[in-house]
């Protein structure tokens, strides 16, 4: 089990490591995904699965693929798509694919060999995580929603504006 | 939820409720005049009602927060500057920005997130509260999208203000990791059970200071200050130089109290360390600007030295001293940024040096006015300042702490003469006329202009009269 952890901590380094130093954005994120997924697992054999699943669902998942989404929205020229069938190429999917795959067999190892958690820590489950979020935190919880209505407030007044005109002969131009 | 429970938390039951009256009032129909009063008898209201209430003794809602007499004082101190803001806002948008509405739920939720700050006794209201704060902030920031200046000071706010979370976070998670609890008492009692301090407690409090630093703006984690200012719009300059480092301060006293931060001699080093930097750079740097904003931005930084001095000496009377020092620093900010407010006009801020040319013979009240708030925070007599910096000073002896009292009364010095400067720049004869900036009717500039009139009456009245101000911060201190 400590071997496991060890592992797993190693692979979310080295991934980490490659996602701040790869030049190449989608390389960056795939590195990313694989780092979101030990960490995944490095709570799983803590004695976390719910934070584990929530950690693929929420970062693995949705937040990747929202990056996913704009940088590809970002190149809409013809040129993107010969840079984005380069980006893809097979040789660039080794790396994360071999320690994903290192993940998998780790995964499998725990799963068949049935050692959920180190014995001297205590299993949180989903029901323990309710509990304490509308229990105790429930302010936390109404406060997290006063958060996001900030963040939202202000994402739309700053983005509902039209294109500013930085340069003043254009602007003459354009009036 | 008991009765207690619920009376506790109305002043941040009436802030919520008022953003989202603000949101509706949107939906239904676009109105400035509306919205601004809407956000101004919230928060007179949300005010009477903190003194209405007047807490008796302390309570805590477990875990996250503690209402005592400390909390009390800072909100009512956060919720009037915020009204103070709210008033200088309204000429200031009303000539630059078509829509102006949304600037007010933010500022509401600024609010909140402040007082979070204030009245929390754990980490994850802690955080909570810095991180509503930090996200209103970033969108005030850039909230003008047709100046130059806002994306650049919105975005170098966002990076750094994200960074220093994350420093805060991990921080956190280490304190965590060693003492397993979250709660300040729970920390304090865990490590008083310890004899020296785990290195693993140690830097995660290093870490942690990492983000207050950031969000007090002192040396060394002060770049973003000058850019900030410049960029941001003057009322929202206002509010960061007050209600956001007035927030953290308040939370900084609170945190360092409860685990007695007083014992480790590491933690008073970083911040001796931080405090004279501070003082010294901030004041260096002010020196040498020639815009108006950078000057009050390098000067604040200064402040928050001389702050910190009153901080390490704790104890009854440097608690007593910093909430007075921030009394007085809260007038005198909101009352100098709020001149400049008035004084901008529809492009640019008055920002310059030479926008403040001649002010004296063109405007007189407004030129004396600013005259009185630089006077307080250069620390003259007959000022709320001069009380302030004596509150520091007496402070800073009573614990012995005469290198920091030194450094104090040599950069009060220093800091006079960029006061002076601006001062003697108002006094100078302009030969050349300007046009007159108000474009709007002028029943607009009379809520600004009586503002400043009260700010400006508030503290002269502190300084030669600063016994009321003192017996209630006392009291309110002394509450159990």
């Amino acid at each position: 089990m400590q071997l496991a952890f060890y592992i797993t901590s190693a692979i979310a380094v080295i991934a980490t490591v490659m996602v701040i130093t790869n030049h190449n954005l989608i390389h960056a994120l795939l590195y990313l995904v694989v780092s979101f997924l030990a960490v995944a697992v490095v709570f799983y054999l803590l004695g976390a699965p719910f934070v584990a699943a929530l950690e693929v669902i929420i970062y693995a998942g949705a937040i990747v693929v929202l990056i996913i989404f704009v940088i590809m929205m970002l190149n809409l020229k013809e040129e993107a798509v010969a840079q984005e069938r380069q980006w893809l190429s097979r040789g660039i999917i080794t790396g994360p694919a071999l320690l994903s795959l290192v993940l998998l067999a780790e995964l499998i190892y725990i799963i068949v060999g049935a050692q959920v958690a180190p014995s001297d820590a205590q299993i949180v489950d989903s029901k323990a995580v309710g509990m304490s979020l509308y229990g105790p935190y429930v302010i936390g919880v109404e406060l997290s929603g006063i958060l996001l209505m900030a963040g939202i407030v202000g994402a739309y007044h700053l983005g509902r504006q039209k294109k500013k005109i930085v340069h003043r002969f254009l602007e003459e131009e354009a009036s | 939820m008991s009765k207690t429970d619920f009376l506790s938390v109305v002043p941040l039951f009436i802030l919520t409720s008022a953003a989202i009256l603000i949101l509706f009032s949107i939906a239904v129909k676009r109105d400035h005049k509306v919205i601004y009063v809407i956000t101004t008898v919230s928060l007179a209201i949300d005010f009477i009602f903190l003194v209405w209430y007047k807490a008796t003794a302390t309570w805590v809602i477990e875990p996250l927060f503690i209402f005592d007499g400390f909390g009390t004082f800072n909100t009512g101190l956060i919720l009037l500057t915020a009204l103070a803001v709210t008033m200088i806002s309204y000429a200031y948008f009303e000539q630059r920005e078509e829509r102006k509405e949304e600037y007010y739920i933010l500022l509401i939720l600024a609010t909140l997130g402040a007082i979070v700050l204030v009245i929390s006794k754990h980490f994850v209201s802690l955080f909570l509260g810095l991180e509503i704060l930090s996200v209103s902030l970033y969108s005030m920031i850039a909230y003008l999208r047709k100046r130059a200046r806002s994306d650049e000071a919105g975005i170098k706010y966002l990076i750094l203000a994200a960074f220093s979370s994350a420093f805060l976070l991990f921080g956190m998670a280490l304190v965590y990791t060693a003492v397993g609890t979250m709660e300040f008492s729970k920390i304090a009692s865990h490590l008083s059970s310890l004899e020296a301090m785990p290195v693993i407690v140690f830097a995660g409090f290093g870490l942690m200071t990492v983000g207050i630093g950031f969000k007090l703006g002192v040396v060394p984690f002060h770049m973003w200050a000058a850019d900030v200012y410049e960029g941001a719009p003057a009322p929202v300059t206002a509010f960061i130089a007050t209600v956001s480092k007035g927030g953290m301060m308040a939370l900084l006293v609170r945190f360092f109290t409860a685990i007695d931060g007083y014992q480790y001699h590491g933690l008073i080093l970083i911040f001796t360390i931080i405090a004279i930097a501070s003082m010294f750079i901030g004041n260096f740097l002010a020196l040498r600007q020639g815009n108006v904003k950078r000057v009050l931005a390098y000067s604040s930084i200064a402040h928050l030295g001389y702050l910190l001095v009153a901080f390490l000496a704790g104890g009854t009377l440097g608690i007593e001293a910093v909430s007075f020092y921030l009394v007085a620093y809260f007038i005198t900010s909101t009352g100098a940024f709020g001149i400049l407010a008035t004084l901008s006009d529809r492009d640019r801020d008055a920002e310059l040096l030479d926008d403040y040319r001649g002010l004296f013979w063109t405007r007189p009240w407004t030129a004396t006015m600013f005259t009185s708030m630089l006077l307080s925070l250069a620390g003259i007599p007959l000022t709320a300042g001069f009380i302030g910096k004596f509150y520091l000073v007496a402070a800073g002896v009573r614990e012995h702490l005469w290198l920091l009292v030194v450094m104090l009364a040599v950069n009060s010095a220093i800091g006079l003469y960029y006061y002076i400067k601006i001062i003697a720049t108002m006094m100078e004869k302009n030969e050349v006329e300007r046009p007159a900036s108000n474009e709007l009717n002028p029943s607009v500039y009379v809520v600004s202009g009586v503002t400043m009139a009260i700010l400006t009456i508030l503290l002269i009245w502190i300084g030669v009269h600063p016994n009321g101000m003192m017996v209630l911060i006392h009291e309110l201190l002394a509450l159990d």
